[in-house]
């Protein structure tokens, strides 16, 4: 019982805790919550610095990070790797996301650092990059890349490489802001505004603050940007759920078939209780109620073990898979449906073949006649 | 004792017959059986393998129905109850012992005994007094928390015996009790059966194909071929 609840749990809190780690990858390492983009006709947000202040005034905001986003090629001994470069304002970056803390090797780059550029894995190749062959090929701290942004070619120092384990991420690089400005000429402008807000605040109603500010772009939640990830998403959720329900039905009948069993094997049982003129009621309402016991025993063990042991070890020690650490999570609403259909089976499992045999003779019961 | 010898009367079996079909061949077990015993009584019921000792146990006391006649206890007609009455009945005014002892393996000996008295809706604590007075009456006193499963037969024989005794029934009824015991055990069961016989009046039917059993009992009743010899 208490495995088949387990395993049941397990398996689709495996894929539960795959979402839910796409989400929240992307949210701390791409869009943060919200993100504003230039309105339909712009190529550019205007005005960046005062914009960000505005915003970074509201107290729910926690910063804002304006970025000038291109598409380059980064060349290293004669391999090229076409790819997103951002241009950043480091410390604002840090505020709204976990770059700086997902640094495998060499540093960060500073606000003052010109000419330096940080590479994803995916990008430079190694440290466990998921598709090498794409890749540079195995670029070090320190090395020179070249970088073609716009038909201007720029040689950068590799300061630093990261890996995200998001995988949109870890095949971009990013530079500073004021080297991207210089490359295609522009000043304070942004082709978005990553914004990160407290955890108290819900997305939509951070978004209708914004927007009260008397923005005129576009302000986005990051649901809207999950895009491939929603499908992915939505294809998990389903197989998450036909999975759930094929655990479950089969849960559901070996439960069954275990309790049937074991209660038919008592045949010879109720036949006494019945001979020493215990109340049929009695006699299914016995062996209903240890059922029961034993149901909720053996769902309080698989709860208790995937709340206090499976979980917390996931989560100090996430399973690495390709989309990237993740944890089990077990969401109580959803361990309490199973219990309950578990719960389900023990009772419907215990009552049909109890009042079968009580309601059968009494010399067949005894003697097997 | 009374004189008015209806009342000192028990049970009563008139004209018990009891067919079994076994896909088209008909079994006789009970032939036109009738028989009277008396309140009181220690009757032994013996005869050969497939004479119909257990059919006729079974009959009286009440776990099987008859074919044709009907079984009178206490001047009580059995045929006109319905299940749920005989359960009842069972319950309150009629004591078994197995063979195979066939206690609850998950109960322990003074669990096991006080089961029928909790049935009958007494409370707890007279319930573990009750058994307990029982367990200690068949020799079990250092034994009342233990399972079957850590018991000799002869130790389970005896909580079995407690069990059907401890509401105290009109008649007992006991099918080959020693047959899975020992001599010694056998005899420590069929003293106890003596001293209730003796020390409570309790009434008691015993099937058993062993000769040396006679001296324990008051009347012995033959069977063969399903009637009376
Ligand atoms: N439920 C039944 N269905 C069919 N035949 C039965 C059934 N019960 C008993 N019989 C038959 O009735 C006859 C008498 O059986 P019974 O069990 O009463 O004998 P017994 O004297 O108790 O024998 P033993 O000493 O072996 O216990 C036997 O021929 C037996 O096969
Ligand atoms: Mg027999």
């Amino acid at each position: 019982m208490t495995l088949i609840f387990l395993q049941i749990v397990l398996f689709s809190s495996i894929l539960g805790g795959v979402t839910i780690q796409f989400n929240k990858l992307m949210v701390d390492y791409q869009t943060g919550n919200l993100v504003i983009e230039p309105s339909e006709e712009e190529k550019y947000i205007e005005n960046t610095s005062s914009l960000q202040k505005k915003i970074e005034g509201l107290p729910e905001v926690i910063g804002s990070s304006a970025r000038l986003r291109n598409s380059g090629v980064i060349s290293y001994q004669g391999k090229e790797v076409g790819t997103a470069i951002y241009g950043i304002d480091a410390g604002d970056e840090s505020l709204v996301t976990h770059l700086e803390s997902a640094m495998i090797d060499g540093e960060f780059i500073s606000r003052l650092d010109r000419g330096e550029i940080i590479l994803g894995r995916e990008v430079s190749g190694g440290y466990g990059a998921l598709m090498e062959s794409k890749s540079l090929g195995g670029v070090e701290v320190g090395d020179t890349v070249d970088v073609k942004i716009e038909g201007i070619n720029r040689e950068f120092r590799v300061k630093g490489i990261y890996s995200t384990l998001y995988s949109n991420t870890d095949s971009s690089a990013y530079v500073n802001k004021a080297d991207m400005e210089e490359i295609i000429g522009v000043k304070n402008r942004a082709n978005e505004i990553a914004v990160k807000t407290t955890s108290d605040i819900n997305e939509g109603d951070a978004r209708m603050k914004l927007l009260s500010l008397g923005i005129k772009e576009e302000v986005r939640t990051w649901h809207e940007f999950a895009g491939m990830l929603k499908t992915i998403e939505n294809t998990l959720t389903m197989l998450r759920n036909v999975f759930s329900a094929i655990g479950l039905l089969i849960a559901f009948v070996i439960i069954f078939v275990v309790i049937y069993v074991n209660i038919v094997n008592k045949k010879r049982q109720i036949g006494v209780q019945k001979a020493i003129g215990i109340d049929q009621k009695v006699i299914v309402n016995s062996f209903v109620i240890q059922a029961m016991l034993y149901a909720f025993i053996g769902i309080m063990l698989g709860y208790l073990i995937m709340h206090y042991i499976i979980s917390p070890y996931t989560i100090t020690h996430p399973i690495q898979i390709a989309v990237g650490p993740i944890s089990l999570i077990l969401e109580n609403f959803e361990a309490l449906s199973r219990a309950v259909l578990l719960f389900l089976a023990a009772v419907i499992g215990s009552f049909i073949p109890a009042y079968k045999l009580s309601k059968k003779g009494l010399l067949e019961l005894i003697w097997g006649k | 004792m009374e004189n008015n010898t209806e009342s000192n009367v028990i049970i009563e079996a008139q004209n018990v017959t009891r067919t079994f079909w076994m896909g088209e061949v008909e079994v006789r077990a009970l032939r036109d059986v009738s028989l009277k015993i008396k309140r009181g009584e220690f009757v032994a019921i013996m005869g050969s393998s497939g004479s119909g000792k257990s059919t006729f146990l079974n009959q009286l006391g009440l776990l099987d129905i008859p074919t044709s006649g009907t079984i009178i206890i206490d001047s009580v007609d059995t045929s006109r109850m319905s299940e749920k009455e005989k359960g009842e009945f069972r319950l309150r005014n009629l004591g078994y012992v197995f063979q195979d002892y066939a206690l609850l393996p998950e109960l322990s000996a003074i669990e096991n005994v006080y089961l029928s008295l909790m049935m009958q809706g007494k409370n707890k604590e007279e319930c573990q007094k009750a058994a307990s007075a029982m367990l200690i009456a068949v020799g079990l006193e250092d034994r009342l928390k233990q399972l079957p499963s850590k018991m000799s037969g002869g130790q389970q024989q005896r909580v079995s015996i407690a069990r059907a005794l401890a509401h105290k029934p009109r008649v007992l009824f006991a099918d080959e009790p020693c047959a899975n015991l020992d001599s010694t055990a056998s005899k420590q069961v069929l003293e106890l059966f003596r001293k209730f016989n003796k020390e409570e009046e309790q009434t008691i039917v015993m099937v058993t194909h062993e000769d040396w059993h006679v001296e324990y009992v008051d009347r012995i009743i033959r069977l063969k071929d399903g009637v009376l010899e």
